[in-house]
């Protein structure tokens, strides 16, 4: 019975110490995938967000002088798995980073009930640009559909697109038919022919059955919706059907170092467009090198860290630390909730002089979000694969989303019937 | 649409028999990888009755350990070697430590054995290796990786020296099997075991030994497979998915029959090209090579329960 005793006051002791050390961090859980299919891609941008967020708690001690602790869940890409680590982390998470669209529609009708913000930076759901109908979401800067529009932006420069073909080669799965329906409503403006062409999860590394279609059809342009291990497959192939490689483009998630290193030179002129840049030399990289690598803390390479998704992956989580602070802040407290971060991450206005302070000038463009708009709109540039690396080859790019602002509120209204009842932000304008 | 199924497809094909030659090449190619991952299955399945889940992490294990070898500066075919003692380490550790313990218990529980094996395969590949895309190291194994452009009716037809090899390769890889399996000692005795567990035994035949040696192959055969598909499109564990399609090729060709895992594998790769092409892209939206394998299989198997060429097990009660 005295041990008993002593066991329930070690207990008791334990749970004050544990409670306490938990209200001194941030809880930011990252829905991560470093195993399975789509590995080769996710481990690249998880170590970028991970490095960051180590940069600074070693050198800031966190932020706002609180530590951030970011824990990862392993999800391997899969829906099912995504949601379990949702529900095991929402109980003191203040965010949730989903890491997939397939998640990311899994886990926004709940967001809504758990009151926990979902940053999904660069992908998801393209109408969750509509922050007065998905108030707890957030993709900033850019969307899916803002870079659908910049590739179909890029591609009219180089001559008008009417009686042209546009071969669509896309993931099978949520994530790749996501900006459909803004280029079907872009070829019928203007006037060129849209092919979609779905790539199966087990066809990823074989897909010659598609690019005999792409053979036979003779598109004059193949715009790239792919992930994992699509990416090298459908480039190899590409260069073994001897396609233009200029005349090949791809979305954000197509754009991996790793995937065209496999093709090398005869990758040279393939495009991503994208709304980060790598600069190994930026004052940001600096701190993690001195921080992160020096300590042995990283799990990440010279050569990953050079690449567009690792530095992409620090731009994911100066995102989220951008929203803290903005929250802490505003309202005054270190120690904030998860209501507080969504405040944070509406009101972000990360502009060139804030980028510049934190040692990212050109690594993303300037954004702001707002109630109404939860994306930010950044832009982008277009990269192109030279052989060794990606470079830029367009100014800063911008979407135009007037062209498909009707489409995103029909969809967001239209999703809000389907999921009814559905709470609308109706403080916002927009 | 009558025509868009009966004839367009065949005019098609008449009129630009260039691009038919091209189809039915890549199928070719792809069935030949296709039987050589559905042999792995079958070698397993006759000698122990497991169906190996684990035969895709191995394609992923061999060119890991293959590539990982490489990197740490040892020459691509010293490289290869000690790969193939890596696999061989892997067959004796798996007959020691998981199937020697489980002789004599129900299929079911070796079947989910090899799960576990895969499981560990998995971790362990990832530890040892990361996750990361690695490059096949093709060019210095001395793989070509050129191509070849014919112009058959004037029309275009190319093919990749890499492909040729593979085609090569896998063939030689498959008569080889064959022939060891039919005119050595220990083949017949993996096919005695196949036909006949008890009566094989009674005979003197090595279980441990026939199982080490099946294993031992079947991790061959993802070497193999490893180098041909990793050439394709880099290392990594997407390789893995590239196993199921040997699933409906074994159903096709029955799960006992060697014959059947190479016929089914050609027929599929084949069959399922020229489907997507002529009736899939046009007529369903393409991405029918998903399930028109399973389906046919399905079909196979609605007239012939035991495959193409499987045996009919007549059980009396």
């Amino acid at each position: 019975m005295k041990n008993f005793a002593k066991l329930a006051a070690a207990a008791v002791v334990a749970s004050v110490v544990a409670g306490a050390a938990m209200a001194e961090s941030l809880y930011t859980p990252n829905l991560s995938y470093r195993t399975g299919p789509f590995a080769a891609t996710g481990i690249p941008l998880m170590n970028g967000q991970k490095d960051y967020m180590s940069m600074l708690n070693a050198r800031d001690g966190g932020v706002g002088g609180v530590e951030i602790a970011f824990e990862e869940c392993e999800t391997g890409y899969s829906t099912e798995k995504g949601v379990e680590c949702y529900e095991k982390t929402k109980g003191k998470a203040i965010v949730t980073q989903p890491w997939s669209t397939g998640i990311t529609l899994q886990v926004l009708p709940k967001t809504n009930i758990d009151m926990i913000p979902i940053l999904a930076p660069g992908y998801g759901f393209s109408p969750m640009m509509d922050g007065k109908t998905f108030q707890w979401a957030f993709n900033a800067p850019s969307g899916y559909w803002d870079g659908a529009d910049m590739i179909v932006q890029f591609i009219e420069s180089e001559g008008s697109l009417e009686g042209k073909k546009v071969a669509f080669l896309h993931l099978d799965h949520p994530f790749g038919k996501e900006p459909l329906p803004v280029l079907e409503a872009a070829a019928a403006e203007k006037g060129f022919e849209l092919l979609p062409i779905p790539v199966g999860l087990k066809e990823m590394q074989n897909q010659s059955a598609q690019w005999l279609q792409i053979r036979r059809e003779r598109p004059d342009y193949v715009v790239m919706w792919g992930w994992g291990a699509m990416n090298a497959g459908a480039i190899t192939e590409a260069v073994k059907t001897k396609f233009d490689m200029s005349k090949m483009l791809g979305i954000w998630w197509s754009g991996h170092d790793a995937d065209l290193a496999i093709v090398g030179d005869k990758g040279k002129g393939y495009k991503s467009i994208s709304w980060s840049f790598p600069d190994v030399d930026a004052g940001v990289m600096a701190d993690i090198k001195k921080h992160v690598v020096d300590a042995g803390m990283t799990e990440s390479n010279e050569t990953e860290m050079s690449g567009v998704f690792y530095g992409r992956g620090v731009v994911m989580s100066m995102i989220l630390a951008e929203g803290i602070k903005v929250a802490q802040d505003h309202f005054g407290e270190a120690n904030i909730n998860a209501e507080q971060l969504r405040w944070g991450l509406e009101n972000l206005n990360v502009t060139e002089e804030r980028l510049a302070e934190l040692g990212m000038s050109g690594m993303v463009p300037p954004f702001a979000t707002s109630c109404a708009n939860h994306t930010g709109h950044s832009g982008g540039w277009m990269l192109e694969w030279d052989g060794a690396k990606f470079v830029k080859v367009s100014d800063h790019l911008t979407p135009n989303t007037a062209s498909y602002s009707d489409i995103a509120m029909k969809s967001a209204a239209d999703y809000a019937t389907a999921n009814a009842p559905w709470p609308v932000n109706e403080e916002c304008g927009g | 649409m009558l025509n868009d199924i009966f004839i367009a497809p065949f005019a098609d094909m008449i009129a630009a028999p260039d691009f038919l030659l091209q189809v039915l090449w890549e199928g070719l190619v792809s069935g030949i990888l296709y039987a050589l991952i559905a042999l792995g299955f079958v070698l397993i399945f006759r000698s122990s009755r497991i169906f190996n889940f684990a035969q895709g992490i191995m394609v992923v294990f061999a060119a890991l350990t293959l590539v990982g070898l490489h990197a740490m500066g040892i020459p691509a075919w010293i490289s290869v070697a000690l790969t193939l003692g890596v696999m061989f380490i892997l067959a004796v550790s798996i007959e020691r430590i998981v199937l020697r313990p489980l002789v004599g218990q129900p299929d079911i529980i070796l079947f989910m054995a090899s799960i576990g094996i895969t499981l560990f395969l998995i971790g362990g590949g990832e530890i040892i290796f990361g996750g990361e895309n690695k490059v096949m190291i093709t060019e210095e194994l001395g793989i070509p990786t050129g191509d070849t452009v014919l112009e058959p009716w004037g029309g275009l037809l190319i093919l990749q020296h890499l492909d040729i090899t593979v085609v090569l390769v896998a063939s030689a890889l498959v008569a080889a099997l064959l022939a060891f399996l039919n005119y050595t000692q220990m083949g017949r005795a993996i096919r005695a075991l196949g036909d006949d567990h008890q009566a094989a035994l009674s005979v003197g035949i090595s279980l441990q030994t026939v199982w080490v040696l099946v294993w031992f192959i079947a991790g061959i055969i993802a070497l193999v497979t490893g180098i041909a598909w990793g050439a394709r499109a880099g290392v990594s564990f997407a390789l893995e998915v590239i196993a199921y399609k040997a699933l409906p090729v074994l159903m096709l060709g029955g799960l006992e029959s060697i014959t059947g895992a190479i016929i089914g594998g050609l027929l599929i790769g084949i069959l399922e090209k020229l489907f997507e092409i002529y009736w899939g892209q046009p007529l369903l939206g393409g991405n029918t090579e998903t399930w028109f394998a399973f389906v046919l299989a399905l079909f196979v198997l609605l007239f012939r329960p035991q495959g193409l060429f499987g045996e009919k097990i007549i059980e009396r009660v």
